[in-house]
């Protein structure tokens, strides 16, 4: 058997790698961890990583985390080496391929000169992708000769284009989600790459979630209930059923504020996924649901039927039932319609919700309805389903951003999140 | 008490565990630390608080949370009838030590969380479904959870007697605070699988056919596994299940009978209506729908 001391040592270090990845462990978990193993051994791997899990992850989340530091961490004696062996074969691959990539670069640019970055992106390409450039790079090296200038900026943009693309990609990809859980993981992916036979699965995390949103929002609505200015009337009447002595006293509650909230949703195409999601989010949370109206447009505006609402499992039936479905997109049409609305759907006291990925034909009338818009109502929020990676290179997000506050929504993580801000901040 | 100890104990209360709940059960036990369990509802949380209280021979005292619960109702009271009934009948007393007396054992009404601190002998505080008490509930609770004693403003501190066992049961309907968390021990249960189904069948209900318990398992696990089934079937339905299968002398689970009984296993109409579908009935009875006979494909 190895010296227990080893192992408590390195206990330590493992307590401080699980505080890294963000698991609030503190002194105290780390000397019951000790003293747990002390008392149970260290010969069954499993048991010891029961034990310890037990100690250090307080939730579900946790746990995940937990059990990926510690496959990492105490790992079997074989497995630890035939880990080193395959990384090292895997240095040994990879250098191979950057210096054969170097080489065919040598060859094929003699008249443009590489950075480091762009060898190394070469190198990480697909044959296919590669083949692509070579052909490129052929196809104009008359223009080397004649322009190299020219020639030498032109190949940079391509490599310029290429990683980005390869960012965009990974981005897409869904790079550092909980794949482990599949519950989890889910909301952490791009919400337009859901397969259909995901969607299920998506709806009953948003039905978890919003469930969880109601029961914090119920929590702080009682707290808050027993504040504010005393009752007389109602302490006094209470003090009766105890012989005139005042027992319990009573608070007036504070009316609660009416606020209303207008969802303009977009449902050309592509974006009805993302709103038949955000719109299950906002049916499901009771205190942003209670006074909604929701609106529906693409090139044009229709107000969505309350009691066909109700059931979202039909939402995609209802939308192409209506004749919107599919057309093209115009904001600035639907915004005006909205602000003209008669009696007026936008005041004071509406916070007007835009669920769209920003892509609208006639920006400019697009961008003065919304001013518009924001002017009449209360509070402007913009629901955006691209990336937040990607808006930098949009110009339509920059300028509707500009005008409103817009939240990114690609994933339902980030859905969540947005409908938490509206639904606590009323 | 060791853990091969703990897991005799579980067996002879006819508990069905694996090696991950006996380990986390020991750790909470060892360290005495309350044990925080989360998974939802009808994964058979409550009945760990049951079987470790019939485990370790101590007594089950049960504090189910619900909204708006208070002190009153959860550590102790004063019994203002009887004290106002003492202030009239005492009146020509010594006032000080009148007013010393009301506030003495004789007219505090003992709540869960006080007996089980009070108590001479340990035992096994149930704090069930804390996710539907308030925040200011959950705060309340921390000094018990981590120094073991309350504090009770006319009388000062009590510190416990004996120290309980203490499982707190959560199905998430809310996050809890970060702070009660950091005070337990963890476990996050799931439904079970096949195998485990099948050894708590048999466990429970000894008298019911083998077959009848091995299908209705691999249907109940097949339910789950719907995602058009809006409630799951806990633990405790297909034991119902079961035993109603059994005491209509049904032995083999063909369409008919699954029908006869739906309303054992699932409990609202949607989820009845899925069960309806041919589709469904053959993959969990392996029988047509119509004629009853067995499927050949």
């Amino acid at each position: 058997m190895t010296d227990p001391g080893v192992y408590l040592t390195k206990l330590s270090a493992f307590s401080r790698l699980l505080r890294m990845k963000g698991l609030p462990v503190g002194p105290g978990e780390t000397a019951d961890a000790a003293r747990i193993l002390t008392d149970l051994g260290f010969e069954d791997r499993e048991r010891v990583k029961t034990a310890l899990r037990t100690v250090y992850a307080k939730s579900r989340e946790e746990q995940l985390t937990f059990d990926r530091v510690f496959d990492g961490y105490f790992l079997p004696e074989e497995a630890m080496r035939a880990q080193a062996r395959e990384q090292a074969e895997q240095e040994v691959k990879q250098q191979e391929q950057r210096r054969a990539a170097r080489e065919e670069l040598e060859s094929m640019s003699s008249q443009v000169s590489l950075s480091e970055a762009q060898q190394e992106t070469y190198a990480l390409m697909s044959e296919e992708a590669r083949q692509r450039l070579r052909s490129f790079m052929d196809r104009y090296r008359g223009n080397a000769e004649r322009n190299p200038a020219l020639y030498s900026e032109f190949i940079h943009s391509v490599f310029a284009r290429t990683i980005m693309e390869q960012q965009m990609l990974m981005e897409d990809a869904g790079q550092g989600c909980e794949g482990l859980d599949p519950e989890l993981g889910i909301l952490y992916r791009d919400i337009s790459a859901f397969q259909d036979n995901e969607i299920p699965r998506a709806i009953a995390a948003i039905e978890a979630v919003a469930q969880r949103i109601n029961g914090e929002l119920s929590a702080r609505k009682r707290k808050t209930g027993r504040s504010g200015k005393l009752d007389f009337r109602r302490t006094i009447r209470r003090g009766l059923e105890t012989g005139g002595v005042n027992y319990r006293l009573c608070f007036r509650r504070r009316p609660p504020r009416r606020k209303h909230l207008v969802v303009l949703c977009d449902v050309s195409g592509s974006m009805v996924q993302f709103s038949e999601f955000a719109l299950r989010f906002i049916q499901s949370l009771n205190r942003v649901s209670e006074n909604s109206r929701v609106f529906l447009f693409s090139e044009k505006l229709m107000e969505a039927d309350a009691f066909r609402l109700q059931n979202m499992d039909r939402f995609r039936e209802y939308v192409k039932e209506s004749g919107i479905y599919g057309r093209g997109t115009d904001l600035g049409t639907a915004l005006e319609s909205l602000c003209a609305c008669k009696p007026a759907v936008l005041g004071a006291g509406a916070t007007l919700l835009i669920l769209s990925d920003t892509k609208t034909i006639d920006q400019q009338r697009a961008l003065r309805a919304l001013g518009e818009a924001k002017r009449l109502s209360g509070r402007v929020l913009w629901l955006n389903p691209i990336p937040q990676g990607k808006w930098k290179y949009l110009r339509s997000v920059a300028a509707f951003s500009s005008v409103c506050a817009m939240l990114p929504c690609s994933t339902l993580r980030e859905l969540t999140g947005a409908c938490r801000r509206l639904s606590v901040n009323g | 008490m060791t853990l091969e100890e703990l897991k005799e104990k579980m067996s002879r209360a006819h508990y069905v565990y694996d090696d991950t709940l006996a380990t986390v059960l020991y750790v909470a036990l060892t360290l005495g630390r309350p044990l925080l369990i989360e998974g939802a509802a009808g994964v058979g949380k409550t009945e760990v608080a049951k079987v470790m209280a019939a485990a370790l021979n101590r007594e089950l005292v049960r504090l189910q949370c619900y909204e708006g619960l208070e002190e009153s109702k959860a550590l102790y009271e004063w019994n203002y009838q009887k004290q106002l009934l003492a202030i009239q009948v005492n009146q020509s007393e010594d006032r000080d030590a009148l007013t010393k007396s009301l506030f003495s054992d004789e007219y505090m009404l003992e709540r869960p969380l006080l007996k089980s601190i009070r108590s001479e002998k340990p035992v096994v505080l149930l704090i069930d479904e804390i996710d539907k008490a308030d925040e200011e509930f959950e705060a309340f609770l921390l000094e018990l959870l981590s120094e073991m004693q309350v504090t009770v403003p006319e009388v000062g501190t009590i510190r416990a007697k004996t120290t309980p066992f203490v499982v707190l049961t959560s199905n998430r309907a809310r996050p809890l605070s970060e702070a009660l968390r950091r005070r337990c021990a963890y476990l996050y249960i799931d439904y079970p699988d096949l195998d485990k189904e099948l050894a708590i069948l048999r466990e429970k209900l000894p008298h019911v056919d083998d077959r009848l318990c091995a299908q209705v398992a691999l249907a109940v696990q097949k339910l789950r596994s719907q995602e058009a089934i809006l409630k799951k079937p806990s633990i405790a339905e297909t034991l119902d299940w079961a035993a109603a299968l059994d005491a209509l002398g049904i032995r083999e689970l063909t369409p008919d009978a699954l029908r006869q009984t739906a309303g054992f296993v699932l409990k609202n109409n949607e989820d009845l209506e899925v069960l309806e579908s041919e589709p469904v009935t053959r993959e969990l009875t392996g029988h047509c729908g119509h004629c009853g006979e067995h499927t050949h494909d």
